[in-house]
């Protein structure tokens, strides 16, 4: 068994009153897809907000293999390769999409050139083209990114969260807002991703979910309920429990 | 001593003042959107057309009423003009209040004159308070300051343009969606901050000058107060006001004005890196 | 085709500029050289705002500031403390960028609204210090000083006294100052900056120093504001806190949106244009300024991307450019977009 990629120690997150992670501890291993759910407001955005450094936990620690993550900046997260996608999705709109992922492949070089022409980072503009093929959205490489529709929009996240090389990749629910068709290729590609780098999706789509993961953790009220394998967690009474056949958005605490 | 209490006084008569004033500016920015450069200059407005009225008229009283109502016409009017074609964009919204500013300050010069002028208060007199002889008409200013805050309050929490107000400065797109008529609410806000700035330029005339300039140095102060105050919170705005102008009068009873001015903007700049959602809001929301 | 019309329009106009001192006293307009330095140094002041708000985002009232500092420090350096030409230009420089670094390092802990109002709030700590610093600065009266040569060498001596060779100082300047904004807003650096303007969550997200980004473009832009400020001082062979106050960085705010922020040489176009109006109106009508501020509103409405974003727009109608565009390649009419409407609502608490 290989040591832990991202462990998580007694974490705690209170807005106010409200009390979004209760000490959660978890352990997330290397080489296998780790799938978090649970019903609304159970502190899985909160987590990774908390987990990428958007925010600041009360307690807690979070170390990042081997490294401890605690209270880091983001962009520091970042550069030592940990990515993350947004829940609302959000890129930079104006810019096309290759200078989207551009920007994002040369931000991992940490070294802003203040003088030189980008054409001179060829190293770079192969690595956008790369991905441009991986996501798939090669033919709209010179789309402003505002312009594209809300599928691509998910899909080009994925593509700048990819672009900074991480060595793992946060996912919060990647497929939201995506027709049937565009969810099974989505599907597909982050089979694909899940054999380069090491993923942790949040989701809600639970056919999703169980076919994707190898690993699940499902939460609640800011705690952890349960953690197994989807078999595991199909016959779990508590989660079955839990769910009541809930399949709403979760609003995000902290968008 | 004695300095002391006159010039904490003048700052609490004066703070009040600018609290009106503010009000104005803050529902703007709440509903519109619109960073209103040209605030200060409606204040500067209502100074000047106290002016008017008491050289037509020679009774100042009437000013009181005019001049916001001749207020609420203007700011209707430049609402439909300039506001409407650029709102909700801030940014524009700041360069195309910059422009009204210049008209309007440049609109007076040419039918006021560059000269500024001194306007007499309609009460005379002294009473005795806390110890000094203070100004009749000063007190005065601050009762009608309090009135119209109070109004103003009362006005957005019982009626129905008001309610509509609250509703739209809350969230936008459901009291749109539950059929409340947008234009008209933006247009009754943006001259009601028009009529709330000119009737505390029509207060202040007596104790400031009349001049086509007051704007420019009454602008910094109202938007420090609403800042303070915290965005959208009214009462920490009027709070945030007095608290402001206090300190800077009590302050100049020590130092020079000028100082006084710079201790202040210190102050500000303090609790704009420390809290800089206002000084009056809690922890988190 | 809209490239090669842009660069076109850029040679001729350098061109102008380089034959003024000699094309404009030949059709009798000899004072317009000096108008013309003006108009330049206050578009180094406009690229000032310009770097901040269009390329990164944050809307400064307060470069007036800066300005002043350079223009101060000239002035003083010249004046009270007996410098030559170029160690007083120095001497300028550093304190605005001093200044402008540990302003920045406060000010950009802040953005959007409150951004605007702290740079304000310094720019207003700084007026009313040097009102009341009297003996150091003249106060409202300013600090006047007589123009040290810029270079002696036997017999030789060339000074800003000769208006020709003052202009091409400050023209040279200012293109250098230009070419280098040029650099910076081609480079990663500069697309970075775009990024946190953007949508600076994202940024921080792939790895970006949102503050330190933030923070140097403040340092830099604070650079090219005190830049503006000591050729302004060498210009006038004086200093005043009057140009200190917010209404100056206002004008600033003003002729970068104009002209359209977040393009290469809006700022410059807002401010010749404004000043150019200026000049002309305010021989033939007392109160001009009103159709000062009817320009800038009609502007406002009518061009919201500003006078670039509007030419652009009028190159794409006329001559559609091939659907697919170089990628990389700098589009500043898609910066536009972003800077005339920023995604300001991301504030709150």
């Amino acid at each position: 068994m290989n040591a832990p990629m991202l462990r998580i120690a007694d974490l705690t997150k209170r807005f106010g009153g409200l009390v979004a992670l209760d000490r959660v501890t978890l352990d997330f291993e290397p080489n296998i897809l780790h799938a978090i759910i649970g019903p609304n407001g159970a502190g899985k955005t909160t987590l990774f907000n908390v987990i990428s450094g958007m925010l600041k936990s009360d307690s807690g620690t979070v170390q990042f293999r081997g490294k401890d993550i605690t209270g880091m900046a983001p962009h520091r997260i970042s550069r030592l390769g940990m990515s993350r996608s947004l829940q609302i999705k959000s890129v930079f709109d104006s810019m096309t999409v290759a200078e989207n992922l551009w920007i994002a492949a040369q931000a991992r070089q940490g070294v802003m050139h203040p003088f030189a022409s980008r054409s001179r980072f060829g190293r770079t503009t192969e690595r956008v083209d790369g991905i441009l093929e991986q996501i798939g959205l090669t033919g709209l490489r010179n789309s402003p990114a505002g312009t594209l529709s809300y599928g691509d929009v998910a899909l080009l996240e994925i593509g700048i969260a990819l672009a900074t090389e991480p060595s793992l990749l946060l996912l919060d629910e990647p497929i939201c807002g995506m027709g049937p068709a565009e969810t099974a290729e989505t599907v597909e590609k982050i089979r694909h991703l899940a054999e380069e780098v090491d993923l942790i999706i949040i989701e809600h789509d639970m056919p999703v979910v169980f076919d994707l993961a190898d690993r699940i953790t499902v939460m609640a009220q800011g705690g952890v309920l349960a953690r197994g394998t989807p078999d595991e967690i199909a016959r779990n009474a508590a989660v079955r429990e839990a769910y009541l056949g809930d399949e709403e958005e979760e609003d995000d605490p902290d968008a | 001593m004695e300095l002391v209490v006159a010039l904490a006084l003048n700052g609490l008569v004066w703070g009040l003042i600018i609290a009106l004033i503010a009000l104005g500016l803050s529902i703007i920015f709440g509903l519109l959107d619109i960073i209103n450069l040209a605030h200060g200059d409606f204040f500067m407005v209502g100074t000047v057309l106290t002016w008017f009225v008491l050289e037509a008229t020679g009774n100042y009283w009437l000013a009181f009423l005019i001049v916001p109502l001749v207020g609420l016409v203007l700011g209707a009017l430049v609402e439909r003009s300039v506001i409407q074609p650029i709102r909700g964009t801030a940014a524009l919204s700041i360069v195309a209040t910059f422009g009204l500013s210049i008209i309007i300050q440049e609109v007076v010069r040419a039918g006021f004159g560059a000269a500024p002028k001194r306007i007499l208060p309609p009460i005379e007199g002294t009473i005795p308070l806390f110890g000094i002889e203070y100004d009749y008409y000063r007190i005065f200013a601050a009762g009608v300051s309090i009135v119209a805050i109070f109004g103003f309050f009362v006005f957005l929490h019982r009626t129905k343009l008001g309610t509509w107000m609250r509703a739209v400065r809350f969230d936008r797109d459901t009291a749109l969606a539950m059929g409340v008529p947008a234009r008209t609410v933006y247009m009754v806000t943006f001259a009601l901050g028009f009529a709330m700035a000119s009737l505390g330029g029509a207060v202040a005339a007596p104790i400031t000058t009349v001049d086509f300039q007051t704007g420019v140095d009454v602008l910094p102060f109202c938007f420090m107060a609403v800042i303070i105050g915290g965005l959208g919170n009214l009462p920490g705005t009027v709070a945030a006001a007095v608290l402001l102008a206090v300190t800077e009068g009590i302050v100049t009873s020590f130092t020079d004005p000028t100082v006084a001015r710079i201790v202040s903007l210190c102050l500000m700049s303090a609790v704009l890196l420390a809290r800089p959602h206002g000084l009056f809001t809690g922890a988190t929301r | 085709m809209k490239e090669r019309i842009n660069r076109t329009v850029l040679l001729v106009v350098l061109a102008f500029l380089v034959a003024a001192p000699w094309v404009l006293p030949a059709i009798g307009f000899d004072y317009w050289l000096d108008i013309l330095a003006e108009i330049i140094i206050w578009s180094l002041f406009a690229a000032s705002v310009n770097l901040l708000f269009g390329y990164v985002g944050l809307l400064s009232f307060g470069q007036a500031l800066f300005f002043g500092m350079g223009m101060f420090g000239v002035a003083i350096g010249i004046a009270k403390l007996g410098l030559g030409f170029w160690p007083a230009l120095g001497f300028g420089m550093t304190v605005a960028i001093g200044t402008a670094a540990v302003a920045g390092a406060l000010a950009v802990r802040l953005t959007w609204h409150y951004f605007a109002i702290i740079t304000v709030v310094f720019s207003l700590i700084f007026y009313f210090l040097a009102l009341s610093a009297k003996p150091l600065t003249g106060g409202d009266d300013g600090t006047s000083f007589s123009m040290p040569a810029m270079l002696e060498a036997g017999g030789f001596e060339l000074s800003l006294t000769d208006p020709t060779v003052q202009y091409f100082f400050i023209l040279s300047v200012a293109a250098a100052a230009y070419f280098l904004k040029y650099l910076i807003v081609k480079s990663p650096f500069g697309m970075a900056l775009m990024a946190v303007r953007e949508n600076d969550v994202r940024a921080s997200l792939i790895g970006l120093n949102v503050y330190f980004l933030r923070w140097i473009t403040f340092v830099i832009a604070g650079g090219f504001a005190g830049l503006a400020g000591c050729l302004f001082a060498l210009f006038g062979r004086y200093a005043s806190a009057t140009y200190m106050f917010y209404h100056v960085s206002g004008e600033g705010v003003v002729w970068t949106i104009i002209g359209g922020a977040g393009t290469l040489f809006g700022p410059a176009v807002g401010t010749a244009l404004l000043i150019v109006v200026r000049e002309e109106l305010s021989n033939i009508w007392e109160h001009y300024p009103i159709l000062v501020g009817l320009v800038v509103i009609l502007t406002v409405i009518f061009a919201p991307k500003g006078l670039m974003g509007f030419w652009n727009a009028l190159l794409d109608r006329l001559a559609p450019a091939p659907a697919d565009r170089a990628s990389g390649g700098g589009r500043p009419n898609g910066a536009v977009d972003a800077a005339a409407v920023p995604a300001e609502r991301r504030t709150g608490p």
